[in-house]
């Protein structure tokens, strides 16, 4: 057989040709329809894969409120921070760094930080060389301008924009106004339906935290095609595949005016050079809208709030928290202290309302007042003084006397009338209630029956277990001034939006009516005056003429026991009394009530009082600026919109 | 004597092959300038958007090889099949010798500024070598398993060489060709019931001792594309977006927005079609795959018509070449097979792969022009 098959025999072959041929076309045949089922059937839901793909959202930043004071000068604002970002694995640190280190002008010290810091990320292995790594927060202008000049020839250095929170004046008024810091984990659990995101910043304490939802804003989105790479490759391509509404405008936040004036902050700065820590309120007798609120010592919020970069805000943190002097207590609302004898005109009244002394009456103090077996001791020899002597030269010996008449819950009702032991409301930082201790109070703290009488001896003239905050103070002297309407205290004086028009208005807030009798407040008024203007007074040594202070001076002891962490050497600070002075201005048609306090200052006559003095002086001055200023041009810093309102 | 030869040649000049191949190749740098027309606006990669103008470069050479390949007599080829056989498997050695490359596979012989790739060329041989065995070794009884095994180690060599660089998909490719030229030859059918009893071992040994590891994950989630969606199956499932985004009529050229903002991996090497199916959509694909299912018919007609065994084979050979590359391919961008890197004959971009395409029709016409 084999013999007669030839090698160009395709005899054998031919059989397969159309076995070929069908295989080829049903091979195509199942291409063609697996392509229609993707093209044709399921086409609707690769079409709606695909524009998920290419659609994408990106976020329209928004900018937080301004805070002004009451003047329109800004408090708080918002500016980018420059920082230079560096990629380790990146840069050559042969060819550009030298130059980079040139162009940023740092000099030999620094440069050799960076450097090593540089090459201590790159010889160790992991992602993070390949990434940005922040070298310098905030550079001036001049550097980024440079940098950006020679952007080609610096690959591996990037210049980033953050927007930062500034504050122009630094550490004045920080504690109201607060400071901002990055959301955590936890409010960022909390905040979520917010729309916080991890990164984003948020008020901390003061009127940052407080009014943290209108200072905010709200972002906005826009919808984008956009590639793989997060980047739209050709403009116009897909863009019909965006539904409406495409976009949603970001919302500035709120700006917030304050009734702080930060013009009498800086004076009130200025006259606590002299002292380590204390705090100064002043209020506004006929509104209760705080004036100026300083809690010495301060912070610097800027720091805090990044602008040095988030090592800065770690050291500053390490630092103020050890300090024994408290910078980031708020000592006008979060701290309270014994009164001493600024609180002698309530322990008055409430002696007066239950008709238990007649203020004619004389008592004769010799030093000091004999009461069971103990005896309590009077700042002098005072010999004869009834009521108002006694007010205008601190006599203890008359409130030990009035002491052992009254009852002490009589002492603590009139006390809270006029808001002691109750948060005063203000809204910012956590406020402490300080104490008002009654009967029911001593039985709940010694377990039972401990009440003895010189308990009510020493609540008389403020010390013992009542205990009061720096703005309390100034808001009962207030009430003092104003015939006894107690107001609620006001930081925000109207919301605006940004641009401008007044959103929301805060007429002042009445908190109570206090019940007294006028003729009662007259005297007490006139014993305050008598404090600095006559020459028994406690405050009169340093009074100055023009100022029409009334008010009433304070030393109060503080309990013996050293603070953690105090250096022995300087316990015996720790140790002295505080010194108070409060009142208000002017005496014959009050303006402003006032309330000094220096820790551990000494006597309240001769350290608190020159103080009040001075403050009041300053603010005296302010206001007689801003009347000249307003019938000319409107007062700097203030927007020219307020101008015509103000006239 | 010259004159009748030429005036011979033009009469019987192959003008359906001719004009089917030349479509396809305008079409295929048509689209692979909108495969990698995303890249005109990108500074950093803007090179790779000239990429259809050296596939141009390509043709044009790969046409004068071509040419070359269909004016010598095939018998001539047909005498020197062993040796460039030989040759073939020197360089598939030597590539291994050389090593890998960065990627991890060794599949490149650069020399001089080009580098060529000699699993491709490898295909020509291996049909030519193996269209030499059947045309030498004539029967008209149907053959033993055994008789086949001399030609079946023609290609069995090679694939095992590129399964070692590692290449899958050639060596697929290498295997479904030979065994489509195998299939002209007559089988017993006891035999052929045993050889498909054969395979399931050799699938389990392959897939034992035969395959990466990147190579099974390719086909289990080709198996289960949901399963894993940003890894291996994720190429599967953009290739499958973007075709089905095209629709009946397609988004247009250029349109394509899954290829235009680079969702679409490998768009120029190994899915091209799926840019063409997003732009053109289901009516683009049927024309396409009518002209790629014409020429692979047509290179069995051809076949049909050829004067001697050698010619056949070699013709059924680069028709099957041409038919597999493009099943595969056309197969994985749609789903219906794993993802292989085998390229889309005259689409994908490729200066190794488009010369020996065009050579291999250079001999189909060859064989079509000595009837």
């Amino acid at each position: 057989m084999k013999l007669f098959v030839q090698r160009s025999d395709v005899g054998e072959f031919r059989r397969r040709y159309h076995l070929m041929v069908l295989a080829i076309l049903v091979a195509f045949a199942i291409l063609t329809a697996r392509l229609a089922d993707l093209q044709i059937v399921e086409a609707p839901t690769h079409r709606a894969q695909a524009r998920r793909n290419i659609v994408g959202r990106v976020t329209l930043a928004t900018t937080r409120g301004v805070i002004r004071d009451t003047q329109g000068r800004v408090l708080a604002a918002n500016r980018p921070s420059y920082d230079i970002y560096v990629v380790p694995d990146v840069i050559d640190m042969k060819e550009t760094w030298p130059r980079a280190v040139q162009l940023m002008g740092l000099d030999a010290a620094e440069a050799k930080t960076y450097k090593e810091r540089i090459l201590d990320i790159r010889a160790r292995d992991g992602k993070r060389k390949l990434q940005q790594t922040l070298l310098k927060v905030d550079v001036s202008r001049d550097v980024v301008a440079a940098l950006e000049t020679h952007a080609a020839e610096l690959p591996g250095i990037d210049v980033v924009p953050t927007p930062v929170r500034y504050y122009p004046y630094g550490q004045v008024g920080a504690h109201l106004l607060g400071y901002m810091r990055e959301i955590d984990a936890e409010g960022l659990a909390r905040y979520d339906a917010e729309n916080y995101r991890a990164g984003d910043r948020m008020g901390a304490v003061g009127v940052e935290r407080r009014w943290e939802s209108y200072l905010r804003g709200q972002r906005g989105w826009q919808k984008v095609v956009r590639g793989q790479n997060r980047r739209a490759q050709r403009t116009g391509l897909g863009e019909q595949y965006l539904e409406e509404p495409r976009r949603l405008e970001p919302i500035p936040g709120r700006d917030i005016s304050l009734t702080i004036d930060v013009e009498l902050e800086k004076a009130i700065l200025r006259e606590l050079r002299g002292q380590l820590a204390g705090a100064v309120v002043v209020v506004d007798v006929r509104t209760g809208r705080l004036l100026a609120a300083v809690s010495k010592p301060g912070f610097d919020p800027n720091v805090l709030s990044g602008e040095q970069g988030k090592e800065a805000i770690r050291d500053a943190f390490r630092r103020l928290s050890r300090d024994p002097l408290k910078p980031l207590l708020d000592k006008t609302t979060s701290a309270v202290y014994p009164p001493g004898s600024t609180y002698k005109p309530f322990s008055a009244l409430a002696a007066l309302a239950d008709g238990l002394i007649d203020p004619g009456v004389e008592i004769d103090c010799r030093g000091g007042y004999e009461f069971g077996r103990r005896f309590f001791r009077c700042t002098g020899v005072h010999r004869k003084v009834n009521l108002r002597s006694a007010i205008v030269q601190s006599c203890n010996t008359y409130f030990y006397a009035l002491g052992e008449m009254i009852h002490i819950d009589q002492l603590a009702k009139v006390g809270m009338d006029f808001g002691f032991g109750a948060k005063t409301g203000i809204g910012i930082n956590p406020e402490a209630r300080g104490r008002m201790p009654t009967r029911a109070w001593y039985a709940r703290r010694y377990k039972g029956d401990g009440f003895r009488g010189g308990f009510t001896l020493l609540a008389a003239i403020g010390q013992g277990a009542t205990t009061v905050t720096v703005l309390q103070l100034a808001l009962a002297y207030a009430a003092l001034a104003n015939d006894g309407t107690l107001y609620q205290p006001q930081v925000v004086r109207s919301i605006e939006t940004s641009a401008g028009t007044t959103v929301q208005e805060f007429p002042p807030r009445v908190r109570s009516i206090i019940e007294s009798d006028p003729t009662q407040l007259a005297l007490l008024r006139s014993a305050l005056r008598g404090v600095v203007a006559e020459p028994k007074g406690t405050a009169y040594n340093d009074s100055i003429a023009d100022v029409g202070l009334a008010g009433k001076t304070g030393t109060a002891q503080v309990s013996h026991v050293t603070p953690r962490g105090v250096d022995p050497k300087r316990v015996w600070y720790f140790n002295r009394d505080h010194a108070w002075f409060a009142g208000y201005a002017p005496a014959s048609a009050p303006e402003i009530a006032i309330v000094v306090l220096i820790e551990h200052g000494g006597g309240g006559g001769k350290n608190a009082a020159p103080v009040a003095m001075k403050v009041v002086d300053a603010w005296q001055k302010l206001s007689k600026r801003r009347l000249t200023a307003r019938v000319g041009e409107p007062a700097r810093g203030e927007p020219a919109r307020n101008a015509g309102a103000s006239l | 004597m010259v004159f009748a030869r030429t005036a011979r040649a033009r009469e019987q000049f192959d003008w359906p092959l001719f004009l089917a191949v030349v479509c396809i190749a305008i079409i295929g740098v048509v689209n692979l300038y909108s495969a990698t027309s995303p890249y005109i606006d990108d500074p950093r990669r803007s090179g790779l958007a000239d990429m259809y103008v050296q596939q141009v470069y390509w043709l044009v050479i790969g046409g004068l090889f071509g040419t070359l390949a269909a004016v010598i007599d095939y018998r001539t080829i047909e005498r020197f099949a062993y040796v460039l056989y030989g040759i073939g498997i020197a360089t598939l050695v030597l590539v291994l010798v050389l090593g890998p490359d960065v990627r991890g596979s060794a599949r490149w012989i650069n020399v001089g500024p080009l580098a060529f790739q000699p699993s491709e060329f490898m295909k020509l041989f291996i049909v030519i070598a193996t269209a030499r065995k059947l045309a030498d070794d004539p029967r008209t009884e149907p053959r033993t398993l055994l008789e086949m095994l001399p030609a079946a180690m023609l290609f069995a060599l090679p694939a095992v060489l590129v399964m070692a660089q590692p290449d899958f998909g050639t060596s697929m490719i290498y295997t479904s060709c030979a065994l489509s030229m195998l299939a002209l030859a007559r089988v017993r059918r006891s035999s052929l019931a045993l050889g498909l009893a054969g395979l399931i071992p050799t699938a389990w040994g392959m897939w034992h001792f035969g395959l990466r590891d990147y190579q099974k994950s390719r086909i289990l989630s080709f198996l289960n594309p949901e399963a894993d969606r940003t890894g291996t199956g994720w190429h599967a499932l953009q290739s499958r977006t973007a075709i089905g985004n095209g629709g009946l009529w397609g988004e247009g050229f250029r349109e394509g927005t899954q290829n235009q903002f680079g969702f679409l991996p490998d768009q120029f090497s190994d899915f091209p079609f799926s840019v063409f199916a997003e732009d053109w959509g289901f009516v683009g694909c049927i024309a396409l795959l009518a002209l790629y299912a014409f020429v692979c018919a047509w290179a069995i007609n051809i076949a049909s018509l050829a004067k001697d065994r050698f010619g056949a084979a070699v013709a059924v050979g680069i028709g099957a070449t041409f038919f597999w590359h493009t099943v595969f391919n056309v197969g994985m961008t749609i789903g219906v097979l794993p993802v292989v890197g085998i390229t889309l004959p005259l689409f994908s971009y490729g200066g190794s792969s488009t010369l020996t395409t065009l050579v291999g029709f250079g001999l189909l016409m060859n064989v079509s022009l000595r009837r």
